[in-house]
This record gives C-alpha cells, structure tokens and sequence, in this order.
C-alpha cells in the first residue's frame, strides 16, 4: 500500500499528462472542445429536469437534485472502470516497448473521470438554486464520500485492467455487471421504497455506503450516520487492497500478454 | 576493475516466452481447450543462459539473424521484460532508441508528445521544458512542432523521436537499427550525436545488420545464435566469425 502511494507521487505528473491526453483526445474534434465536460451533463440535467417535472411527476420533490445527486457520482465509476478495464491493453504497444509503471494507465483513467465529476458538479450547483432547492452548507461535506468513492473505484478499476489482461470477456462482463448494479443500487430510487425486511439484501451492496454520503449532503442536507460513514472507507480500502495486490501481482507479466 | 563502472551487467539471462499456437482469447476457448486437455502453447527460449558485462564507456555491438534475440536482449536491458531466470543489472539513466515514438500519441502535437515522452522515460516536466527549444532545433521541423504528430511525414516523426530520446543526456543508450531514419543528411546528424556520446564516454549498446556500421563505431562485438553468446571480441574478429557461419548455412542449404 505504501508502494501504491509513493509510485503514485513518483509518477503524478505523468499520471495527469496522460489524463489531459484522454480529454484532449475526447473533446479534439469537436468545435466546442472541452466545453463539452460542461455542457454533457447540463443537458442531461434539462432533460431530467424536464422529463420528472412536467411528464412523470415523483411523489419526491425536486427529483432532478435526488437523482443527479447519486447520479453523477455513479458515472463517474463507471465511466472509470469503463475506460480503465481497457487501459492496460489499449496501452499494449507502449508496454512492449518502453519500461513503465503499469499503474499509470488505471491512474489516469480514474483522473480524466474525476475531472469530468468536478466540472459536473459545477451546473449541478447551479441547478440547485434555479429549481428553488435549499443550498445546505454540507454540500461541503462532498469531499468525503468523494475520497471514499475515489479509493473504492480505484481498487475496482486495478482489479478490472489486470483481469481483462489475461481474458477479454471481462470488458463485456463488465458493462453487464454495471448495468445490473446501477439498477440494484438506489440511484433512480430510494431505499426507503423497499420495503423494510427485504431492505438488508440491498444493504449487502458495497457502493451504497459510498454514494450515500452525496445524496444525503447535497438533497437532503444532512450528514451520515458514523456507522454508515465507516462502512464507506471499509468497502473502499477492502476493494483497494484486494485490487491493488492482484494488480501489482501480475504487473510484470502484463507484457507478455497485451 | 570495480563494480561500479560497469552500468549494465548480466548473468544466466533466460527469457522464456510462451508461444500461444491458438491463444484462448475467450473463457469458452479456455474451458474447451481445458476439458479437451489440449496444450494450445509451447515455451520458446528467446535468451539462453546469456552473461556480459558491459563496461562504462564501452559501444558493444550486438549481431546475429533475425530471431535470434538481440532485440530482447535489448528489451531486457530496458526493463521492458523482466527476464525468467538471471539477474540483469543496470546503473544510471537509459535511453532506449528500440522503437522511437513508441510513446507518440497521433493526435497530440509534437510539443505535447514531446512533455508526454519524456515522463513517460522518467523525467520531471520541468526537465522536459528546459530540453524542449533544443529538441525542437535538432529536429528540424520548424513550425509544424504545434501540428498534430499524424500531420507529420514519417521522417518528421523519426526525426523529432530521435531528438527527443537522445537530447535527455543519459548515461547508457540502446539503439536498435533506428539509423536509416530521415535524409542523408540527418542520418550524419544521428551518428554525430551518436560519435559526441562515446566521446563524453556513455556507454552503448548497438543492434545493427550493417556490418560496416558495426565495424566502424562499436569497441567490441557480440554474436547471438538462437539466444546464446557464439562470439564475444574485436568487432573484426566476430563478424568473420558470423560471415562463416551464415556462408557454411548457406553451402549446407545446397
């Protein structure tokens, strides 16, 4: 673990060149460039906005904060693992042909997706105001499920990349997996709609400790229980140590096999 | 002569490769081929039990046919391949020329890859950003250093490669048959660079098929024969040694 830190401050600033290079490459073509972080997800949130407020209407109030709430940190995971899984094999030719740090490529997967969380943030804040939902001061509070949520979806992301190295199905397995999890995880819901004694089989879930934190500060305005805040940074270091040892395991014979 | 002015120095390097006859690129190959109790791959010794040293100064050629593992000794050297037996030791800075741009990225621009190769070798930023306004001189590409690389002609990208990779002063070099890059003219430019680091006294490694370049540049010579050492001396003597055994396998063909 404490290799994993110290090589992540060895190599930082090679790690943030190679996720400007991701968003450089994403938005190059277009003619708005990287407005584009910006505007992506302020058209979902007018769509959303849209749709829940006019054409399906929830018996929760503002539903477009509820959802975007949770909503935004859960495409930032997987948008990570998404880009990440194949970030050892997409770099194949480099590996074969210059020495690097392996971690590097899941590193920066996470960092150019993390960029993009913090510029949708910024018309999420916007949206609050505009639809007359209270601004509570624990939006301050953010950080740390975002700690949380950044050290669970790396451990993910290591265990993924390195997978995928050996067989390719797992980036397929993967988008299905995903597609699962977002729908057993309340993101489009609440817990509070399942009824209570079936609540402990979503309580299994590992990522709603994590994501829990963001509703509850920025919809709600209120902070997590201890219990439930403890729970997050124990999923999140267990998916770190687990991924990060398989990772560093099989490293140096990611090239003979990419 | 003591350890430390020898930078690289190896002993009983074996690279063990396993060759993938059909790779199961999939979990139902893999359990097909695993209720089948098919062997789908066969292990090939690219690098056999192979010791040198080199030491600080020297300009080693290395020779030999296609296949017969100069380019993994090379690799080796790198760090790109952790060896499957052996120990491989190697002090101070390293520029590899084995495959030049292989860090390049098409859509960014030459002065973006040029930031990005470098950290990618290990060097910080700032480094790179003194270096910079040379590599771009010794390039010669002028004003397409702000063009995206894949706007480049290849000898533009060869050339800003070659620069980029031998503008970092380090203390051993690798270089595998990238000469015949660019024009006459930058050729006698590389080999000039090339002249100027055995003057400073960096110690080389070179992988040619020109016997001539070998001859002229290297200090001493070694032959590889499927993965193991069959000559080590005076380049003169080895390539005699080579031009024999490939005329023998040629009468023998007969």
């Amino acid at each position: 673990m404490i290799e994993l830190v110290r090589d992540t401050y060895r190599y930082r600033e090679l790690i943030w060149a190679l996720a400007l290079k991701e968003l450089t490459i994403r938005y190059k073509r277009s003619v708005l460039g990287f407005l584009w972080a910006l505007l992506n997800p302020a058209l979902l949130m007018l769509v959303l906005t849209l749709v829940f407020s006019t054409i399906m209407r929830f018996a929760i109030p503002h539903y477009a904060i509820f959802l975007l709430s949770v909503l935004l940190p859960w495409t930032f995971f997987s948008q990570s693992l998404s880009y990440a899984v194949e970030s050892i094999v997409g770099n194949g030719d480099l590996i074969k042909k210059v020495k690097v740090a392996k971690l590097v490529f899941p590193m920066a997967a996470i960092v150019s997706n993390l960029i993009n969380l913090f510029l949708s943030l910024i018309p999420l804040a916007l949206l609050v105001p505009l639809m007359r939902h209270p601004f509570y001061w624990t939006w301050l509070y953010l950080p740390v499920p975002l700690l949380a949520l950044t050290i669970f979806t790396l451990g993910m992301t290591f265990f993924f990349a390195a997978a995928n190295v050996y067989y390719r199905d797992v980036a397929h397995i993967l988008q299905v997996v995903l597609s699962a999890w977002f729908y057993v995880t309340p993101i489009i819901y609440s817990l509070d709609f399942i009824p209570p004694k079936h609540q402990w089989i979503f309580k299994l879930n590992p990522i709603i400790y994590v994501i829990n934190g963001f509703r509850l500060s920025v919809y709600y305005g209120m902070l997590p229980k201890a219990t439930s805040i403890i729970a997050s940074f124990v999923c999140a270091f267990i998916s770190l140590f687990i991924g990060f040892a398989i990772f560093r395991k099989y490293q140096d014979d990611f090239v003979f096999y990419v | 002569m003591s350890s430390s002015s020898i930078p690289i120095r190896l002993q009983n390097v074996t690279q063990r490769f396993r060759v993938i006859h059909e790779r199961p690129d999939t979990l139902r190959e893999l359990f097909s081929k695993f209720f089948r109790h098919e062997s789908h791959y066969h292990d090939f010794e690219a690098v056999k039990s192979v010791s040198f040293e080199v030491p600080s100064g020297q300009m080693l050629g290395l020779i030999g046919r296609n296949g017969s593992g100069k380019s993994t000794l090379l690799k080796i050297v790198a760090g790109v391949y952790r060896p499957t037996a052996g120990e491989v030791q190697v002090k101070g800075s390293l520029a590899p020329l084995i495959e030049l741009g292989a860090g390049f990225h098409h859509e960014l621009t030459g002065r973006e890859n040029i930031l990005l190769n470098g950290l990618l070798m290990g060097y910080s930023k700032r480094e790179m950003q003194e270096r910079e306004q040379r590599i771009v001189e010794f390039a010669e590409i002028g004003d397409f250093i702000d063009a995206p690389v894949k706007q480049y002609s290849s000898g533009m990208y060869m050339r800003l490669a070659f620069s980029v990779a031998t503008e970092i002063d380090p203390a051993i070099l690798l270089i595998d048959e990238i000469l015949a890059v660019g024009d006459l003219p930058f050729q006698q430019k590389c080999f000039e660079r090339i002249q100027n680091f055995r003057k400073a006294g960096k110690t080389i490694l070179f992988v040619s098929h020109s016997m001539e370049e070998i001859s002229q540049h290297c200090d001493r010579a070694i032959l590889i024969e499927r993965g193991s050492i069959l000559a080590d001396g005076p380049p003169g003597d080895v390539i005699e040694v080579y031009k024999s055994s490939t005329a023998l396998e040629v009468v023998g063909a007969h």
